[in-house]
């Protein structure tokens, strides 16, 4: 049997597949249902290759790390143990890969936006190429969540409002806490009753209220 | 707190952020191609939309569903609307990647790519003030001498990562982020 390759190109990246067709599930002989290995080949980088989980590892990160990206919300992917992850770093973007041999440091490659860009167009390429029938896991993409989005905006952006909010109660609890508040005991009947100020007398203000309209 | 895996399952509207980026996308898609309107219908005919975008005035409408538009039109679009405007973004993006690579590129030498910059900004700049409503704090961010740039390069960033058929999902899925 034939080993088939296919390679998807783009200015800076190449990404070439090998591998055979699974005739046991009556695959065509174009299509490649047995991945037998893959390479990567990053313009000005180490050309990496791997097996069919390292390849799902990678889609497991970039595809993610872009759909991210495009919401201003770049976020590290890839867990300690995971072979493959991808840091936002100042303008770049570090892609970490950890070998599975012990005692070998982790290979790492900092790429630009356009190297990226490169790199995930490949991989889409791979993933919408009828021929290759490897049924790879790769999460759809997904509107984020308003966490997520949170962390776009600058913390002082953020903050100004509760901030302000708390500025403006304190400032009027401030300003309640000096307005002085009557006596509880400084209330005089006979004072008030000698009163002209017509508010102290219901009969001349016309109010119906007050002992004094009660009938004897 | 609803799941958002279902949100792509099921037709959701784009909400109101979402189309503002969606027209300034296509805005800059028209700034780096100076025949950027009519490479738009001519894209809109390839994809098999004549019966949603008959002529220009139709595509202009739905994208004056924008809310920075200096006209601006009321109303929910419909998510078969907003779908065709997206593919043909992605279209668009994918025939302009050459440019959006160029202008992403670290490798360039700092001159050429300032100058590369500063005239996809200034025609960028043009379009802004002849469609747009100035008077919006969107817009005038994006006129911002310091805020601006920073803007237009997420602009840039995105349409180069939301390129041809892998782009449409990712970049539909952006546009329902919720506001943060």
């Amino acid at each position: 049997m034939i080993k088939l390759s296919l390679r998807y190109e783009q200015i800076s990246c190449r990404l070439t597949v090998e591998g055979y067709p699974d005739v046991s599930t009556g695959q065509g002989g174009q299509a490649i249902g047995i991945l037998t290995g893959w390479s990567l080949a990053l313009a000005g980088h180490t050309e990496l290759e791997g097996k069919r989980e390292h390849l799902e590892a990678l889609l497991q990160v970039v595809a993610p790390y872009a759909r991210h990206l495009i919401s201003s919300a770049p976020r590290t992917f890839g867990a300690p143990d995971s072979p493959v992850a991808i840091h936002p770093e100042d303008a770049r973007h570090r892609l970490e890969l950890r070998s599975s041999q012990p005692n070998t440091p982790p290979l790492t490659l900092h790429l630009d936006d356009a190297e990226l860009a490169d790199l995930v167009r490949c991989l889409d390429q791979l993933l919408l190429d009828g021929r290759l029938q490897l049924n790879l896991q790769t999460p759809s993409p997904q509107p984020l969540r308003r966490s997520e989005l949170r962390k776009r905006v600058p913390l002082g952006r953020r903050m100004a409002a509760p901030l302000c909010g708390m500025a403006a109660l304190g400032l009027a609890g401030a300003i309640s806490w000096m307005v002085p508040t009557p006596k509880p005991g400084s209330f005089n009947p006979a004072q008030d009753k000698g009163s002209t100020n017509p508010m102290a007398d219901p009969g001349k203000t016309g109010t119906p209220s007050g002992a004094s309209q009660l009938p004897r | 707190m609803p799941d958002v895996s279902i949100a792509l399952s099921r037709p959701t509207p784009i909400p109101r952020r979402g189309l503002e980026r969606l027209d300034l996308m296509l805005l800059c898609a028209e700034a780096l191609d100076l025949n950027g309107g009519e490479a738009m219908v001519w894209m809109s005919e390839q994809l098999g939309y004549q019966t949603l975008f008959p002529n220009r005035v139709e595509l202009w409408k739905r994208r004056c569903h924008n809310p920075l538009r200096r006209s601006t039109r009321r109303g929910q679009l419909e998510v078969q609307d907003t779908d065709a405007l997206i593919r043909i973004l992605t279209a668009m993006a994918e025939r302009l990647y050459p440019m959006l690579r160029q202008l992403l590129s670290a490798a360039e030498p700092a001159s050429v790519s300032d100058q590369r910059w500063t005239l996809f900004r200034s025609r960028l700049q043009e379009l802004i003030e002849e469609r747009l409503n100035l008077r919006r704090v969107g817009v005038r961010k994006l006129l911002d001498p310091i805020e601006g740039p920073q803007i237009c390069h997420q602009l840039i960033l995105s349409l180069a990562l939301s390129a041809g058929s892998g782009g449409v999902e990712r970049l539909k899925a952006s546009l329902l982020d919720p506001e943060p």
